[in-house]
C-alpha cells in the first residue's frame, strides 16, 4: 500500500492556528508586516489555495526538474553553442541575468515574509514552497550565468548589478523593493504573485524561451523554461488573497493592482522591449514586443482582473498607446547611453530591421527614424563621440526612467515633456501623469532621490561622465558598446539598392 | 570607443582575490542580499522611513548581533537547492517505505489503548509548536543580512513543513485505526489547555515576537530547538520504541536528522559571529539568560509529558537532565559553554 493520499491528511496539516494566550495577536501579525487592513483576522482564515501540493510531492517533482535542467547544462557545456551565439542575443542574456538573478533572490525574502506574516496557515505553508522555488531560481540563474564569466566579464553583473547604483538597476530596485519588500504580506501577495508573476513573469519567460530556442540558445531556453514551470504554483497566492481583499476593501485592491501594473510595464519596456525588437537577431524574431504584450498581457490580464470585479486601470489607453513608443524610446536611450549598461546594445536599425520595425510599428520612422539617421550619419563620419552622452537625462521621480521615454519627439498625444508637481517647495518631475499620480498617493514611500538629483546635490563626485560611471560601478571592461561594432551602419554609406526598399 | 582589455575573471568579482574555484554552493549563495550592501541610504530603494526600512534598520542593522562580513559564514552542510530536494526526496522515500511496511502489518490496530491515548496527548498536538517554529525560521530567513543564513533558514522552514506533514499523516493514520479516540479533533484543545504543553506554548508565542533577528536566532535555534527537538523527536521516539510503536519511532528518528542539520548551521553561525566580534558573545549570552527560565519551564513540561509515556521507564528528572545535557552540548558547539 502506498503512502496515503494527500487529501486524507492535508487539512490536519494546515489546522495549526490557535488562540494566543501569552502575546497579542496584533503583535504576532503586526499591521506593518501582515496588513490585514479592513478585513478582520477571521476573514483571512478562509484563505485557500486552489492548487495543492504536499512536501513529498514537491521534493520528488523538483528533484526530477533539477536533474533534467542540470543534465542539459552539463551536456551543452561541452558544445560550442555559446561561441556561435549572436552578440546581440548575448545581450539579451546579460540584461536578463543582471536584472533578474538577484530579484529571484529578493523573491525568497518576499515569500519568507508571507511564510511568517501571512494571515492563514495554508498561505504560510504555500509561501514556504514559494521560498524554495525562488531559491531554486536564484541558484539556477546564477549557475547558468556563471558559466560564461571566463569568456566575458559582463556576465559578472548577473551577481553584481544590484549591488551597484547603475541607473537601470536603481529603477529596478525602486520597482522591486517597492512591491516585493516594502509592503505588508497582503499587499505583497496582490502585487507580486497576482499582478507581476501571473502577468509579466510569463511575458519575460515565455517570450524569451521562444526567442532563445529560435536563436539556437538551448541552454538559456532550458533554464528559463524550467523556472517557468514553478511559477504557477506560488503565483496562486495572489488569487485567494485578492478574493478576500475584494470583499472587504476593493479600493485598496484596485490601487495595488493598478500601480503595480503601471510600474511593471514601465520597467518591462526597457527589460524586454529592446530584447525582443532590437537585440534578437531579425531572422529569429517571431513576434514583436507589442504583439506579445497584446497577447500575453493585455488580453489575459484584463480577463483576469475583471473576473475578480476589478476595473480596467484609469490609465489604460495611455498604457496601450505606449506600446508603440516606450520601448523604442528606451532602446534609443540605452544605445546612446551604452557605456552605462553592462551589456552591448544591438542597435537593431539596419535597413532590413527598419523595414521589420515599420511593419510592426507603422509610425516608427516618423517618431524614431530621423534620430537614428542622425546617429548613423555620425557613426559613418567617424564622429562616434557625437553618439555618446556627456551627461545624464532627467529622470522620473517615480519609475526612475528617463523623462521622455513615455513619449517621443513627434508624438502629438504624448510629446516629450516633464509632468511636474510642486510639493513642500520642491519641484518633482515625472515621465507621465500616472507616475505623478502614483508618487502623490504613495509619496511617503516613494520619496527618494533619482540619480540626477544625487548628481545635483553633490553625492556623485566628480560630477562628470567618468564620475557618474564610477558611481554606477561601471568599469571599462564591462561598459557597454555597440554589439556589432557599428558594422550595421556601413550599408547606409550607399543609398538603398531598390527604391521599393 | 577603444576596445577594453577584458579582465580575466574566473568567478563573481564579489569573491575578491580568491585563490580557489568557489563551490556550486558558494556560487549560488554568496553575497546575494543587496539590501544589506555597503554604501546605501537605506535597505530598500524607497524612502528611508518606510515601515519596512525602519524594521530592517531596527531589527537587523542595529541588532546587538552584528558583524562586518556575514558573508564569510558557511553552512557546514553547504546546502543548495539541488542538494536539498535530492536529500529530502530520498528521506521521503524512506518515510514512504516505513509507512508501507507498517501499514501492511496493520500496525496501529495492535497498539495498546493506553499508548494510543498517549500519542493523542504527546505526538499529534506538536503540529502547533512545529508551525510556530516554522514561522520563526521563515522570519530569520526574511530578515538575516547574509544570503548564507537566509538560505539555511529557508530550508529550515521547509524542514518544519516536512515535520508537520509527517505528524499530520501519522495523525490521520491513527484517526483511521482508532476513530473514536479524538485524533484530528482534540489536538488544539490539548495544546491550549494541557498543563504539560503550556510552558512550551508560552515560549513559542513569545519567540514569535522576538523580532531582533539575533534574538530570534538565539532563542529558537540555539536555546529552544536543541532541547525541544530532543524531547519531541528523540526522547518521544525512544518511548515509542519501548512501547512497541516502531512506526512512530522510525518517523521521529528520521525527522531528527533535519533537526541535527539545523543545529549544525545555527551553532556554526554563533561560533562565526563570536569569532568575528567578541561583543557578539555578550549579546548571545544576555539573550540566553533572559530566555532561560521560559525554556527551562518548557523543557520541564515536555519532560513530564515524555516521562508519562506508558512503560517509559524514565522519570521526569532523568528526562530533564538529558534534555539539559543536550542543550549544554548545543551551546558548547555554539562556543557558548
Amino acid at each position: 500500500m502506498a503512502r496515503m493520499k494527500r487529501e486524507e491528511w492535508f487539512d490536519i496539516a494546515s489546522d495549526v492556528d490557535w488562540t494566543f494566550k501569552f502575546v497579542d495577536r496584533e503583535a504576532v501579525f503586526p499591521e506593518w508586516m501582515s496588513g490585514k487592513g479592513k478585513a478582520p483576522f477571521e476573514a483571512w482564515l478562509s484563505w485557500d489555495e486552489p492548487y495543492k501540493i504536499s512536501y513529498p510531492e514537491y521534493v520528488a517533482n523538483q528533484r526530477e526538474k533539477e536533474t533534467a535542467a542540470f543534465a542539459v547544462k552539463s551536456l551543452l557545456r561541452r558544445s560550442k553553442t555559446f561561441d556561435q551565439l549572436d552578440e546581440g542575443w548575448k545581450s539579451v542574456h546579460k540584461a536578463h541575468y543582471g536584472a533578474v538573478a538577484l530579484i529571484e533572490f529578493l523573491a525568497i525574502l518576499s515569500e519568507l515574509r508571507m511564510a511568517r506574516f501571512g494571515l492563514a496557515p495554508k498561505w504560510r505553508n504555500v509561501a514556504v514552497f514559494g521560498a524554495l522555488d525562488e531559491l531554486r531560481h536564484t541558484q539556477l540563474t546564477l549557475a547558468f550565468a556563471h558559466e560564461h564569466i571566463k569568456e566575458d566579464p559582463q556576465y559578472d553583473w548577473a551577481h553584481k548589478a544590484y549591488h551597484t547604483n547603475e541607473w537601470g538597476i536603481v529603477a529596478a530596485r525602486a520597482l522591486f523593493d517597492g512591491f516585493m519588500m516594502n509592503p505588508n504580506a497582503v499587499d505583497i501577495a496582490i502585487q507580486l504573485p497576482f499582478t507581476f508573476e501571473t502577468g509579466f513573469t510569463n511575458m519575460q519567460f515565455v517570450a524569451l524561451a521562444a526567442d532563445a530556442l529560435e536563436s539556437g540558445d538551448l541552454n538559456f531556453a532550458n533554464m528559463i523554461s524550467s523556472i517557468q514551470t514553478d511559477e504557477a504554483r506560488h503565483a496562486q497566492q495572489g488569487h485567494p488573497t485578492l478574493e478576500i481583499l475584494m470583499k472587504h476593501d476593493p479600493d485598496r485592491a484596485q490601487w495595488l493592482v493598478d500601480k503595480t501594473f503601471w510600474l511593471s510595464a514601465r520597467l518591462f519596456a526597457i527589460l524586454t522591449g529592446p530584447a525582443m525588437d532590437y537585440y534578437t537577431p531579425l531572422a529569429q524574431r517571431r513576434h514583436s514586443y507589442k504583439e506579445f504584450m497584446q497577447e500575453w498581457i493585455i488580453e489575459q490580464y484584463l480577463r483576469t482582473i475583471t473576473s475578480y470585479g476589478l476595473k480596467k486601470p484609469w490609465y489604460w489607453q495611455e498604457f496601450v498607446d505606449g506600446l508603440d513608443t516606450w520601448h523604442h524610446s528606451l532602446h534609443l536611450g540605452v544605445w546612446f547611453w551604452r557605456p552605462t549598461v553592462w551589456w552591448k546594445p544591438q542597435a537593431g536599425v539596419s535597413r532590413a530591421e527598419r523595414r521589420w520595425l515599420l511593419s510592426k510599428y507603422p509610425d516608427w520612422e516618423q517618431h524614431f527614424g530621423w534620430i537614428w539617421d542622425q546617429l548613423i550619419e555620425n557613426v559613418n563620419a567617424g564622429r562616434i563621440d557625437k553618439t555618446l552622452p556627456e551627461t545624464l537625462p532627467w529622470l522620473c521621480n517615480t519609475c526612475q526612467l528617463p523623462i521622455g521615454t513615455a513619449a517621443s519627439p513627434s508624438n502629438e498625444k504624448y510629446p516629450i515633456r516633464s509632468y511636474q508637481l510642486e510639493h513642500d517647495g520642491y519641484t518633482y518631475h515625472f515621465c507621465s501623469k500616472p507616475c505623478r499620480q502614483i508618487w502623490w498617493k504613495d509619496r511617503d514611500t516613494q520619496h527618494m532621490k533619482t540619480i540626477v538629483e544625487r548628481l545635483l546635490t553633490g553625492e556623485i563626485n566628480p560630477p562628470t561622465v567618468e564620475g557618474i560611471l564610477g558611481y554606477m560601478g561601471l568599469t571599462p571592461d564591462v561598459m557597454g558598446d555597440d554589439a556589432y561594432k557599428y558594422r550595421w551602419a556601413e550599408e547606409y554609406r550607399e543609398p538603398p539598392k531598390q527604391a521599393a526598399e | 570607443m577603444t576596445e577594453p582589455q577584458p579582465r580575466k575573471l574566473r568567478t563573481w568579482s564579489a569573491f575578491g582575490d580568491i585563490k580557489r574555484v568557489p563551490s556550486e554552493y558558494e556560487i549560488g549563495t554568496h553575497g546575494l542580499n543587496y539590501t544589506a550592501r555597503k554604501d546605501r541610504k537605506a535597505a530598500l530603494e524607497s524612502s528611508p522611513t518606510t515601515p519596512v526600512n525602519l524594521w530592517l534598520l531596527t531589527y537587523r542593522d542595529k541588532s546587538p548581533l552584528s558583524c562586518d562580513d556575514w558573508d564569510g559564514f558557511r553552512d557546514p552542510d553547504q546546502m543548495t537547492y539541488r542538494k536539498y530536494v535530492e536529500l529530502q526526496a530520498e528521506q521521503e522515500n524512506m518515510i514512504e517505505g516505513v509507512i508501507e511496511e507498517y501499514e501492511a502489518k496493520s500496525h496501529d490496530a495492535h497498539l495498546s489503548g493506553e499508548w494510543v491515548a498517549f500519542l493523542g496527548r504527546a505526538l499529534c498536538p506538536m503540529r502547533y509548536p512545529n508551525h510556530a517554529i516554522q514561522m520563526t525560521q521563515a522570519y530569520i530567513g526574511s530578515i538575516a543580512a547574509s544570503s548564507y543564513v537566509i538560505h539555511a533558514a529557508a530550508f529550515a522552514a521547509a524542514d518544519m513543513l516536512r515535520r508537520n506533514t509527517v505528524v499530520a499523516t501519522r495523525t490521520r493514520q491513527l484517526q483511521k485505526a482508532w476513530p473514536d479516540a479524538g485524533f484530528g479533533i482534540n489536538e488544539r484543545g490539548t495544546w491550549e489547555t494541557d498543563p504539560a504543553w503550556q510552558p512550551l506554548r508560552r515560549a513559542v508565542e513569545t519567540a514569535l515576537v522576538a523580532y531582533d533577528w539575533g534574538e530570534a536566532l538565539t532563542v529558537v535555534n540555539l536555546a529552544l530547538r536543541p532541547a525541544v527537538d530532543f524531547l519531541l523527536l528523540n526522547a518521544l521516539g525512544e518511548a515509542a520504541d519501548k512501547a512497541g510503536d516502531g512506526l512512530t519511532w522510525l518517523l521521529l528518528s528520521n525527522l531528527a536528522g533535519d533537526s541535527a542539520r539545523n543545529r549544525r548551521w545555527s551553532t556554526a553561525l554563533a561560533r562565526y559571529a563570536i569569532a568575528q566580534c567578541s561583543e557578539n558573545r555578550v549579546a548571545l549570552v544576555r539573550w540566553l539568560k533572559h530566555w532561560q527560565p521560559r525554556i527551562d519551564d518548557a523543557v520541564a513540561g515536555l519532560a513530564e509529558l515524555v516521562a508519562s509515556a506508558p512503560g517509559a521507564g524514565a522519570t521526569r528528572e532523568v528526562v530533564v537532565k538529558r534534555a539539559t545535557q543536550v542543550r549544554r552540548e548545543a551551546l558548547a558547539e555554539a562556543g557558548l559553554s
